[in-house]
């Protein structure tokens, strides 16, 4: 039989440097949602299908990963973690009232249809602030966003932010069937707002209806595009729903992080729970967006707790694609040391090791094999990041090499200790 | 500023588009050079590149943002499924993807048979029965001259590009049922479209001025 070596499509070993830096990327950002007072949370890698299903509005059902448990029940592999953040939060602070805050970093999959180059699984950086319907918490969250972004060395980047009320109001107002909504939606999704203008050309709409939905194109741009929304808007709600991103700027003013948001009001939801204020954040280096968040009011009702929410995700590998493509450096130093130990030296070699890690020093133990060369020890040690390379021989004498530079550096069992 | 990069589907497609282009005053001579061996040709003028590739090729490369402009014809859209903006409809290019078959096999569209459906395009074709016409058939997917596999019987209809029918006049076969029109459309990269939101929304008023 074939032995297979070999991942599976869509999955793949991460180690090494890239290993390393995608943890210390991850720290980094973990570090600025505590800064926020975040609290780490983890759930179940997989859940019963019911927490993904159609009415909760994650992924199509045909791109969860299923399976069966022994009683029958249908399991999911979770397709994203906000879902399952809202089940636990539901759950788990029924009794709360105050809000709460949640933070997570999780592997997800997505059974997506073959050659495409997708990644199945990927890993999701995410916070949720739970319990709290307010304008302040929507500008937490973008400040939040805008900071993490900061917090791993990226400059060029944007936040597109829309509120789906506005699109709504839009929509409620033109009365559509739902076969013309589709079409729309799935238009400005599209971003194809002449196509937009002639498909409702085509069918009965009045005609502020179909102006309103062709200038959604136009309604994209820093604080000055609120004004003219607000001029479009054809109701209260949809008027309300400006408002609130006029409030949440004001306030995002104070954080010192607008310069990097975009209003986008033609902006529809990637998930069909969010309901409010939904943002996108984009940069260049990467086909997709690097984050996804939005308001959430309806979700956690679901799982039996009626508390209105929000939060993102960061997607890290897009956003360590992106970093890579714009030539931004993960700073990532961890350099071990490597102690290269005879036959018979091993009390000394092992006092130094302890003596070593005592001090913090990363440290490599190993014993030399008879048949090797020592320029073995010296290409391996260079091949997995080793800084330094101490060679304790027989005789009692050590050699110092310094990978990096090559000096070497000879002591002679007479002299005194090293590591000093 | 960065270089925008245009995918464009080989053949007539992409002559059609660089004609289109020529209008609105984007050229680029380094492609009308037919011996040229180049894969990718510049206009640093206005920091444009353009690039050659087959037709289902191009959505690959806008979605990766490998491309950040592509134009191919919305059979291509369909079949592939990506993620890209599909901003506009170019006008040219214009056909229609059709179910075709012998003129009795007219009856067996009707009656929720299972039927044979020999096709290039299988995403489409099995929508297309299954979510329109909620019909269960099996797709067979053929790599060209589509219109052979009724004549010798591996299928009893095919689902393909029709434009003028003279190929399926000549052949006794006919048009039985449309799925949809086609044309050309231009496809745009969902992280350019934010990024270089300016000058991709001034390129599409422009072009859009002379479809």
């Amino acid at each position: 039989m074939k032995k297979l070596l070999h991942t599976p499509e869509g999955v793949r070993d991460i180690y090494n440097v890239e290993c390393g830096k995608k943890l210390t990327l991850e720290s980094r950002l973990k570090k600025t949602l505590h800064l926020y007072g975040y609290h780490d949370i983890q759930t179940p890698t997989f859940e019963y299908f019911d927490v993904f299903r159609k009415e909760i509005g994650t992924i199509p059902s045909k791109e969860l990963y299923k399976f069966f448990d022994k009683e029958g029940n249908t399991l999911a592999l979770r397709p994203d973690i906000t879902p399952s953040v809202a089940r636990a939060a539901a759950t788990l602070f029924g009794e709360e009232e105050l809000p709460i805050r949640l933070c997570y970093t999780g592997n997800t999959f997505i059974n997506h249809s073959s050659y495409q180059g997708r990644l199945r699984e990927v890993t999701q950086l995410g916070a949720e602030l739970i319990g709290d319907d307010s304008v302040e918490a929507d500008a937490e969250m973008l400040a939040l966003v805008v900071e993490s972004m900061q917090a791993v060395g990226l400059k060029e980047f944007q936040l597109n932010v829309g509120n789906l009320g506005f699109f709504h109001s839009l929509i409620e107002d033109a009365a559509l069937d739902e076969d013309a909504r589709e079409r729309v939606i799935e238009l400005i999704n599209n971003r194809n707002f002449y196509g937009v203008e002639e498909y409702l050309d085509g069918i009965m709409v009045k005609r502020s209806s179909r102006e309103a939905f062709a200038s959604l194109g136009e309604l994209v741009g820093g604080v000055e595009v609120l004004s003219r929304a607000k001029n479009i808007a054809p109701n209260s709600a949809g008027i309300m729903a400006v408002k609130r991103l006029e409030r949440i700027f004001n306030i995002l003013k104070a954080y010192g992080v607008e310069k990097y948001i975009t209003f986008d009001l033609g902006m529809t939801g990637t998930y069909g729970y969010y309901t409010g204020i939904i943002f996108r954040g984009y940069t260049y280096g990467t086909g997709d967006a690097v984050v996804k968040g939005g308001r959430y009011d309806n979700l956690l009702e679901k799982f039996g707790k009626n508390s209105p929410s929000i939060g993102f995700a960061i997607v890290i590998d897009e956003l360590m694609n992106a970093m890579i493509r714009q030539r931004i450096r993960i700073v990532y130093t961890r350099k071990n040391n490597i102690i290269l130990y005879d036959e018979g030296m091993t009390k000394d070699a092992i006092a130094l090791a302890k003596d070593f890690r005592g001090k913090a020093k990363n440290t490599e133990l190993i014993k030399k094999e008879k048949g090797k060369l020592l320029e073995e020890y010296v290409r391996y040690g260079k091949e997995y990041y080793a800084g330094t390379l101490i060679y304790i021989k027989k005789s009692g004498d050590i050699l110092m090499i310094n990978l990096v530079t090559g000096d070497q550096k000879e002591i002679k069992k007479s002299s005194k200790k090293i590591g000093e | 500023m960065r270089y925008l990069t245009f995918a464009l589907g080989k053949g007539r497609l992409a002559n059609e588009t660089l004609a289109l282009f020529e209008k609105i005053g984007i050229t680029c001579e380094e492609m009308k050079d037919k011996d040229s061996r180049k894969l990718i040709f510049t206009n640093e003028e206005l920091k444009l590149r353009f690039f050659l590739s087959k037709g289902p090729d191009v959505p690959t490369y806008v979605e990766y943002g490998a491309a950040d402009i592509g134009v191919v014809g919305k059979d291509t859209i369909l079949e592939e499924g990506r993620k890209v903006h599909e901003v506009l409809d170019l006008g040219f290019g214009k056909c229609r993807m059709c179910v075709c078959g012998y003129k009795a096999s007219a009856a067996l569209l009707k009656h929720h048979e299972l039927i044979r459906v020999a096709t290039k395009y299988p995403r489409i074709a099995k929508d297309y029965f299954y979510n329109t016409k909620h019909q269960t058939v099996e797709i067979i997917k053929l790599n060209g001259s589509i219109e052979l596999a009724p004549i010798v019987g591996l299928s009893e209809v095919i689902v393909d590009i029709v434009e003028t029918g003279s190929t399926l006049k000549e052949n006794g076969l006919e048009v039985l049922e449309e799925v949809c029109p086609l044309s050309a459309r231009m496809i745009v990269n969902p992280v350019t479209m934010r990024m270089e939101s300016e000058r991709i929304k001034g390129l599409i008023m422009r072009l859009r001025e002379q479809v």
